[in-house]
């Protein structure tokens, strides 16, 4: 059952910038927002779907996408335009005039087990003394949320979400951490998010989720993209090693 | 049958690197690959193999590998040049190193990256369909790490047709090669201190007193460089616009402006996405020369049009396939 809810702005001409000779930009607005997120991701398959010849890939992000193509394969393809800026602007805009309907991208529903505190959760108590909770109470915020996956980026499989509730906003370390082991999840400002790899970082650690955040042997190897919803679930340490062993 | 080196030193980073990883952009896994693709693709044309077959990219000189089997190779770049039997190797041509051969890489004060192409490509497993390296998060190339001491690299089984005619002919008990090379300097600018670029979507948000200092003055690469990008160091840029950039697609080649002003040329191994503005894009021909540079080098940038930039990728590319095809015509057998 689809239900139409309007057009990709048909008569309006995308926002297309020249990023490098192999890849442009499409910027689709100005804010960080849910319904803009959709409308990237609904446009993000709406072109995987129906690719020009010499698309290699697309990256979303909060407000654009980026398509990476071959230039070579561009300008040997039959789109109008003399340069490949004009030619893939041309697909685009054509992808653009699509009729959009609602739920083309139904959202992958991931449910995160995180053992909170102790070893794997060294700053959960300064996340709890800093908005004056008690550990528990930031367990219980932290489970209770919804978050959203905004875009992958940083490092492989890092996924920024938003829906963090603000009772639980807490400063960035002002010295960095040399080394945080995979599957650390933390806190900056009002930003959740896990430590997909073991990389230095500043955010404040409240637990670790025995998941491979990445794993290059699967065939989508970050375990969120763009678009999904995210919950996470309190595990005890018991759980925790069940899963770690599988 | 496959071809065998080992390495005896493996100088300052020696990776298996191939012309990047880029279906996986959008899972924040970095492009990668060769830092210079130029020279990549040039000793890989040299061999008869195709562009996208792994090489080891060497940084700088001061490493050496032994041939255990009869080996069809060749280098180029200019990080180092390669010596055996204390006789100077030509580059951008195929060599063929009877078993048993030592082979050095000494000091060459041009550059920094060095690639060494072998008949059939270096074998490594194919993770996310690329063969390249990336440190960070230890996947790709050879067990996801830089090369040691008495690793033991082997090339592919299959090669292509020209590979196996150039090998017919060389084939010996003792260092042979052609008498053709590859003119890999009349690929590259005369001037290779001068890097042009593409002034970026943000340009507006720096004054123009900057955007003119962008364009005038003169920038040294820093030593926080490496694989990832260039710390520039030179007059930093004002901007006018203060407002956030919210993280965006980046890739290899953009030059960032950080928060204090100071430029940053993005590499091969560079995030996928970043929150700082961007002033200008290297122009991707002149990406090779970038890709040459070591902290002191002075460079100094100048416009071109998107337009200009993509006619001379294209130009580029059509003097690359016309390589190509010169050599496979030398050996076609009709």
């Amino acid at each position: 059952m689809t239900e139409q809810v309007g057009y990709f702005e048909a008569d309006i001409p995308l926002k297309i910038y020249g990023l490098s000779e192999k890849s442009v930009t499409i910027t689709f607005g100005t804010a960080i927002d849910n319904d803009l997120l959709s409308l990237i991701t609904d446009f993000n398959q709406l072109l995987l779907q129906n690719p020009f010849s010499g698309l290699i890939t697309t990256v979303p992000a909060y407000t654009t996408l980026t398509v990476f193509f071959d230039p070579l394969s561009v300008m040997l393809s039959d789109l109008p335009g003399e340069a490949c800026f004009e030619k893939v602007s041309a697909h685009l805009n054509k992808i653009a005039q699509t009729k959009r309907e609602k739920s083309r991208v139904v959202a992958d529903k991931r449910v995160i087990p995180v053992c909170y505190g102790s070893d794997f959760g060294q700053d959960l108590l300064t996340v709890a003394r800093t908005n004056n909770l008690t550990e528990t109470e930031v367990i219980d915020i932290h489970t209770a949320g919804q978050y959203i996956v905004f875009m992958i980026g940083f490092v492989p499989g890092f996924a920024y979400m938003g829906g963090m509730d603000i009772r639980l906003s807490t400063p960035r370390k002002e010295v960095p951490n040399a080394k945080i082991p995979a599957g650390s999840v933390g806190i900056a400002g009002n930003q959740t998010g896990i430590y997909p790899l073991e990389t230095p970082g500043g955010w404040q650690i409240v637990g670790k989720t025995p998941l491979k955040m990445f794993d290059v042997n699967r065939s989508q190897p970050s375990l969120l993209k763009g678009g999904d919803l995210v919950t996470f679930k309190a595990i005890g340490i018991n759980e925790f090693n069940t899963y770690a062993e599988i | 049958m496959s071809m065998k080196i080992s390495i005896i030193k493996p100088g300052l980073l020696s990776t298996i690197q191939d012309i990047g990883r880029y279906r996986y952009l959008s899972q924040a896994v970095p492009v990668s690959g060769v830092m210079d693709e130029l020279a990549h693709r040039l000793a890989n044309k040299a061999v008869g193999n195709d562009d996208h077959h792994a090489t080891i990219e060497f940084t700088y000189a001061d490493a050496s590998f032994k041939a255990e089997t009869p080996i069809l190779v060749s280098y180029s770049g200019d990080g180092a040049c390669m010596v055996y039997n204390n006789e100077l190797m030509p580059a951008e041509k195929p060599l063929f190193f009877p078993a048993g051969s030592v082979i050095k890489l000494i000091s060459n004060t041009i550059g920094t990256r060095t690639y060494l192409a072998i008949a059939g490509g270096w074998d490594v497993p194919d993770i996310m369909e690329s063969k390249s390296t990336y440190l960070t998060a230890a996947f790709g190339g050879f067990k996801g790490r830089a090369l040691q001491k008495a690793d033991v690299l082997t090339s592919g089984t299959v090669i292509n047709e020209v590979s196996k005619w150039i090998l017919e002919q060389l084939i010996d008990r003792s260092l042979t090669y052609p008498n053709w090379r590859i003119s890999r300097e009349s690929l590259l600018p005369e001037q290779r201190q001068a890097i042009r670029v593409v002034l970026a979507n943000e340009i507006s948000w720096f004054d123009a007193t900057s955007i003119i200092s962008f364009l005038t003055n003169s920038y040294t690469i820093d030593r926080r460089s490496n694989r990832m990008g260039y710390h520039l160091s030179g007059k930093p840029l004002v901007r006018k616009v203060k407002k956030e950039l919210l993280s965006t697609a980046v890739a290899p080649g953009i030059i960032q402006v950080t928060g204090s002003g100071d430029l940053v040329i993005l590499m091969a191994d560079c995030q996928t996405t970043g929150g700082y503005p961007r002033i200008a894009h290297v122009a991707a021909v002149d990406l090779p020369l970038c890709a040459q540079l070591k902290p002191g080098d002075t460079i100094h940038f100048s416009e071109i049009s998107r337009d200009e930039a993509e006619e001379l990728y294209l130009e580029r590319e059509r003097d690359l396939s016309l390589i190509t095809m010169a050599i496979s015509l030398k050996y076609i057998k009709t």
